[in-house]
């Protein structure tokens, strides 16, 4: 069941279709684009439902569809693991940060983290944590859309990727984050639907009994199989286990391309209720990756692991044409299209998210507030909004051709959540809620969050597989995830930088974001875009 | 940064027992709550970490321990997401617009010359 070298005709048909949807958003959304609230926030004018199903289109990537079904399907139970943190991590966004992000800031998350601060240090620390994060993450996913698209249509990885990427800067160059929200809704809707259909051609040939499939799945095993229906096949060491746990429960509260999303809505209520519209979604969708997940062991077997790639990632295509009647039928080929286009259309989704919200921290954030100091124009600010998603798309577009397909793409994702989680969460969790708060604090707090963590990576024993390929560079520490260090090491930095300065907090200044945080007074009103 | 109506006094607003009384109400939820979930979410992996036996075990057919209690946290994710929106609707929403109104008719009273009433009465 290999599927690699030939043109897929049906495939190039329906991701034609996906993508002229998409440009054709695309241009009535930059019909509307006033200025520097319609480019970053779509004019607030996005509904609770509407963020919902953006935030789901922003936040499931292709890791979570083909990545999470592929290692459901090589691993069983371990792979499901990463699906409970990735859901569980919604409450920590909705009980800590979500309305509190809509009250009290603008456009970036500098907004949030700097209100009461000196302005240039506090900024300039804050997109240093989006970029990193921003960065890792998009780099990620290009080289993961190159691969994928390679496989399922036969063009060439460097094609892909530029593909990829030209699309994701028409998006965002054009039509902001309007255009970006309804790529991302629509993304989301393709993706449940899609996932759905697979869903119940699985359980159908269980006569729909969820625990027959279970069953066929563990029996459909040989002696070298990895899969078990309980923990400990992908994720051996309990206490990385423990520590990729808590990097995913508290890493997605630090995504800027998540927390941006709630800057689009009208009100604190609304953020609300996207939060839970998105936890339905997500949880919804991870529930139905088991299907595949399982139902790609239980049909496609041992044999299906070799097929499936690195890492299982064709094992959801893979399975899309078998249910479709195989390989070389009509069916088969056009459920594996559809398939394709819809993985494809996740990663476009996410990408656009990414660009604008490392966009936001270079011209809103640097540009804006570091160097012009608030002087300049609206209009100066989109632009050089526009140029920076350039940039930085053919920055990313570079790397990941140069790179190629050996860079190692959940490494890299690893990388991102450990940095969201240990240099952006604690850094403005505490700007929202410790009285004693301060520029020092920000600063060194991202700092710590973002060193420990990558350098605590490059000496994990996914950078140094040693001759025993078990030990990293240093004997005694050997995590692949850093979290549950780089964590605690982000909010004793935030600490140590408030001990070690003299700088006095602003009362007013902590009573104003204290009282607008919690009650949305005075927060940015809604405009019509 | 702080742009908003420079008639608002924002510190006597922060000490107001309203604020107070917002405050504590949201915190009675969401502090517990928030306990519960990272207790309950570590405590699976805890047990996904060093418990690989006990979450391999049966409960039914190919139903083992470690995806019931993984399907809990689906659930909790779900209860959680709507007791609060519950909550948030019916206590810290009228909480918070009540503040707000005040807050906003006190800044404009402070306009009115011949008014030196603080609430004018809607």
């Amino acid at each position: 069941m290999t599927i690699i070298a030939a043109t897929n005709v049906e495939a190039l048909v329906i991701f034609a279709i996906v993508l002229s949807i998409t440009l054709v958003i695309t241009y009535w959304a930059s019909k509307r684009m006033t200025g520097a609230e319609a480019f970053w926030a779509a004019g607030r004018s996005i509904s609770g439902v509407q963020n919902g199903l953006a935030i789901s289109g922003d936040y499931l990537s292709a890791a979570s569809f083909l990545g999470i079904a592929g290692l459901i399907f090589i691993f069983g139970f371990d792979g499901f693991l990463y699906s409970v943190g990735f859901l569980v991590a919604f409450l920590t966004v909705m009980f800590l940060l979500a309305e509190r992000m809509r009250n009290a800031g603008k456009y970036t998350i500098a907004d949030v983290l700097a209100f009461r601060l000196r302005e240039r240090p506090a900024r300039t620390a804050a997109a240093l944590g989006t970029l990193t994060v921003a960065a890792f993450y998009l780099i990620a996913q290009m080289v993961g859309a190159g691969v994928l698209v390679q496989a399922l249509v036969g063009i060439d990885f460097s094609i892909a990727v530029l593909i990829t990427g030209v699309m994701m800067l028409c998006y965002v160059i054009f039509g902001g984050m309007l255009a970006t929200t309804w790529v991302q809704i629509i993304k989301a809707v393709l993706l449940m639907t899609g996932i759905l259909v697979m869903s119940l051609f699985v359980l159908e040939r269980v006569g729909f009994n969820p625990i027959e499939l279970f069953n066929r799945a563990a029996e459909n095993t040989t002696a070298e199989s990895t899969f078990s229906l309980g923990p400990g096949t992908f994720l051996s060491s309990p206490i990385d286990t423990v520590s990729l746990g808590i990097a995913l429960v508290l890493g997605t509260a630090g995504l800027p391309h998540i927390l941006m999303r709630f800057f689009t809505v009208p009100d604190s209520k609304a953020a609300r209720s996207s939060v839970v519209w998105a936890m339905f979604i997500i949880g919804g969708f991870y529930v139905l990756t088991t299907f595949v997940g399982f139902g790609a062991r239980a049909l496609l077997g041992e044999e299906g692991v070799a097929a499936a790639g690195t890492g299982g990632n064709l094992a959801a295509p893979n399975l899309a044409q078998f249910l479709g009647g195989g390989e070389g039928t009509f069916g088969g080929d056009l459920f594996l299209a559809v398939i394709a286009a819809v993985a494809f259309a996740t990663i476009l989704a996410v990408v656009a998210g990414l660009v604008l919200s490392a966009s936001g921290a270079v011209a809103h954030d640097i540009w804006s507030n570091v160097i012009r100091k608030g002087h300049d124009s609206e209009h100066e600010e989109v632009l050089v909004a526009r140029i920076a998603a350039a940039s930085i798309g053919a920055i990313a577009i570079a790397i990941a051709i140069i790179g190629g397909e050996g860079l190692n793409v959940s490494f890299m994702v690893g990388l991102a959540f450990a940095v969201a989680a240990s240099a952006n969460f604690p850094a403005l969790l505490l700007a929202l809620t410790w009285r004693r708060f301060n520029t020092a604090c920000a600063v060194t707090g991202v700092l710590f969050g973002v060193l420990s963590s990558i350098v605590l990576v490059i000496i994990s024993p996914k950078v140094w597989p040693g001759a025993d390929a078990e030990g990293g560079a240093l004997s005694f520490y050997d995590l692949a995830n850093p979290g549950i260090v780089s964590i605690p090491l982000g909010f004793i930095g935030c600490w140590l930088g408030t001990m070690l300065s003299t700088e006095r907090g602003n009362e007013r200044q902590f009573a104003e974001l204290h009282v607008r945080s919690e009650t949305g007074l005075g927060a940015e009103k809604s405009g019509v875009v | 940064m702080s742009q908003t109506d420079p008639r608002i006094d924002w510190e006597a607003i922060e000490r107001s027992p309203e604020f107070r009384e917002l405050l504590a109400a949201r915190r009675r939820f969401v502090l517990p709550a928030t306990i519960f979930f990272l207790a309950w979410y570590i405590g699976f992996i805890l047990l996904a970490g060093y418990a690989e036996d006990f979450m391999a075990e049966s409960v039914y057919q190919g139903l083992t321990v470690g995806y019931c209690l993984a399907l809990t946290q689906f659930v909790m994710v779900g209860v959680l997401g709507i007791m609060y929106l519950r909550r948030a609707e019916h206590v810290y929403d009228p909480l918070a617009d009540e503040l707000a109104r005040r807050a906003l008719a006190a800044s404009s009273a402070d306009d009115a010359p011949a008014d030196p009433s603080q609430a004018p009465a809607r």
